[in-house]
């Protein structure tokens, strides 16, 4: 985070590479206590609040780590990690590491494979919304012809829409597949039509519909640019305030 | 022996008296050579470019009598009969110094920060490097004036944006698209500024050109200077699809393109992204267009503007420089104390 805050006085075209370095070997470093976490717990660390929120950050981390391979696309790094100290401080407040759920007989390896591609998603989601915004922050700068949008050193809103735009479709892809996972998941259970109103399947089906609506709109109907940004921050940000009431509220996921 | 600078720029100078006294690269080396041999100096450089003629040289004569001696040579070689004034300026150190490092970071061109002269001024050095005109103390003395250039560009913000509209057009292009090598432009009207900023493009990687103008011969001559084509004027609203930049420069006294216009040619483009450039008076393009959905129309006022704002970050800059420039001409100045007590000697050595 603090060598972010270098590269937002210095500018985002010079030394992208350490704040990567040192996100990667964070992530080597979270990673490792995750696994860990795993191994003492026998199972995905994702059965709390807690594991939920850092098992997100994680995401978001492998998400840029890949999306980051791309040297013109490394600046996010310095956007995101703002943000993930942000949702870091979240997960260390008291009692989002409470005790977890009675698990319900599900085929463990599946139900980890469902957690962490849902995860995932929301990481490639949450990384999309970071550029969504950034994209917003140019586009205003060159709309009412600030020279901030020179000095800024952001990169083109062209490829910013664009990193956008193969996040969130990434970010739908994990989604779907990781639905898809959790239903027959949930198939293996003993009563599986007791949950067919779980707020949380509910609510995830709905958020499918977002990012399917948001993916139609642009390619279909060509609607790019600020419309697309303000929807994939929109869309984030519903995702954000509402996933962990619905985790909450959920006897399927929180038993 | 003391290093003198003498010549004229354009700031003594017009430019009728100053390629009077220019230096075709090919006869340098015979000016230099006439030079040594008179035993006028016994290093010199000669910086020849279209807005300055100077002559950088190691003297063992006095700097008044150097001076002379170097005005009459500047004289009698361009063979000038027409009396000279003040348009001939001469410094020894250390504002010789001062000058030499201020011309290599662009502090005393035309365009205050322009990074062209350094690149001149290297070519100059290297010529004469070559030829042996060069000895220690220039060669010291030049060596540092790149050094204090690099960190001037690297620690400063005197070099940074554009200050003129064809290149803050070409940095506008390039904060909206990812590559400017995808990128066809159009030019519609014929002038100065459109012609120069649609050069600016291509030398920036831009793929094509389209002209129009309502005098078509007009379009095809401006078109094959560009490499570029030419279309009828009444055209080119078909074209328009294809086309991400349009630079508008038309003498129309009514807008040429209205929101009326664009909306079914942006939903033809998918709403790509579309730059256009308004640099006519009486304005072609309805600023109403810049609320449209990845519209960005700049006028030539917001141009100016932007580029102005450049020319006074750099014109902040300029104090911090001076401070950087006095520094580092001292540094070569300060003399040196040899050890064990014997006598100091300059740090900007001879041979």
């Amino acid at each position: 985070m603090v060598y972010s805050l270098f590269l937002w006085r210095k500018g985002f075209r010079r030394d992208d590479y350490v704040n990567y370095s040192i996100l990667l070997a964070a992530f080597g470093l979270h990673t490792t206590a995750m696994v860990l976490r795993g191994f003492s717990l026998n199972h995905c660390p994702v059965t709390n609040l807690y594991e939920a929120t850092t098992f997100a950050m994680w995401s978001i981390v492998a998400v840029y780590l890949v999306v980051g391979l791309w040297p013109r696309l490394r600046f996010l790094g310095a956007f995101a990690s703002p943000v993930l100290f942000g949702i870091g401080v979240f997960a260390l407040m008291p009692n989002l590491d409470a005790g977890r759920g009675a698990r319900l007989g599900a085929p463990l390896a599946w139900t980890s494979v469902h957690a962490a591609l849902m995860a995932l998603s929301y990481g490639a989601f949450g990384l999309s919304s970071i550029a969504a915004l950034m994209y917003l922050t140019q586009e205003h700068n060159l709309k009412l012809h600030k020279i901030k949008a020179l000095f800024a050193l952001l990169p083109p809103i062209q490829r910013l829409e664009f990193v956008v735009g193969r996040l969130l479709v990434s970010g739908f892809i994990l989604l779907t597949i990781g639905l898809v996972i959790g239903a027959y998941d949930l198939t293996r259970l003993d009563h599986p039509h007791a949950y067919r109103g779980d707020p949380k399947i509910v609510w995830s089906g709905l958020v499918w519909l977002i990012y399917l609506g948001l993916i139609v709109m642009r390619w279909k109907f060509a609607q790019g640019g600020r419309r697309f940004a303000l929807g994939a921050i929109g869309s984030f940000a519903f995702v954000l305030l509402t996933f962990w009431g619905t985790n909450v509220l959920s006897p399927l996921h929180n038993p | 022996m003391p290093l003198v600078v003498i010549g004229l720029s354009h700031h003594s100078s017009p430019v009728t008296v100053r390629e009077r006294f220019a230096f075709a690269e090919a006869r340098v080396p015979d000016a230099l050579e006439v030079l040594r041999t008179s035993h006028i100096v016994e290093e010199a450089v000669i910086l020849s470019t279209c807005n300055r003629v100077e002559i950088y040289a190691v003297t063992s004569l006095a700097p008044p009598a150097a001076f002379d001696s170097l005005r009459h040579f500047l004289v009698t070689c361009h063979d000038y009969r027409d009396p000279i004034t003040d348009e001939i300026y001469s410094f020894s150190e250390p504002q010789s110094l001062h000058h030499l490092f201020k011309v290599a970071c662009g502090l005393d061109s035309m365009v205050l920060g322009e990074t062209e002269i350094l690149g001149q001024l290297k070519k100059a050095y290297e010529l004469a490097l070559q030829h042996g005109h060069t000895g220690g103390r220039l060669n010291k003395a030049f060596q540092r004036a790149f050094n204090v250039a690099k960190q001037i560009r690297t620690e400063t913000n005197i070099q940074r944006g554009s200050v003129s509209i064809g290149s803050v057009a070409v940095e506008l292009a390039e904060k909206i698209f990812s590559r400017l090598a995808d990128r066809d432009v159009m030019v519609i009207g014929a002038g100065d500024t459109s012609e120069k900023t649609a050069r600016a493009l291509l030398s920036r990687g831009a793929r094509s050109i389209l002209v129009t103008n309502r005098s078509y011969d007009k379009a095809v001559a401006l078109a094959k200077d560009l490499g570029g084509r030419a279309i009828q004027f009444d055209e080119w609203t078909q074209e328009f699809q294809n086309i991400d930049i349009v630079i508008s420069s038309t003498s129309a006294p009514h807008y040429i393109l209205d929101r009326a216009k664009l909306e079914p040619v942006m939903k033809m483009r998918r709403n790509r992204p579309l730059l256009l450039v308004d640099i006519a008076v009486p304005r072609d393009i309805e600023p109403e267009i810049n609320f449209m959905e990845n519209v960005f129309l700049y006028n030539i006022d917001d141009l100016q503007s932007i580029a102005e704002d450049y020319l006074k970050q750099r014109q902040q800059e300029v104090a911090r420089c001076e401070q950087i420039i006095r520094e580092k001409a001292a540094g070569l100045l300060a003399p040196v104390p040899r050890p064990q007590g014997g006598q100091a000697r300059p740090a900007f050595g001879g041979r």
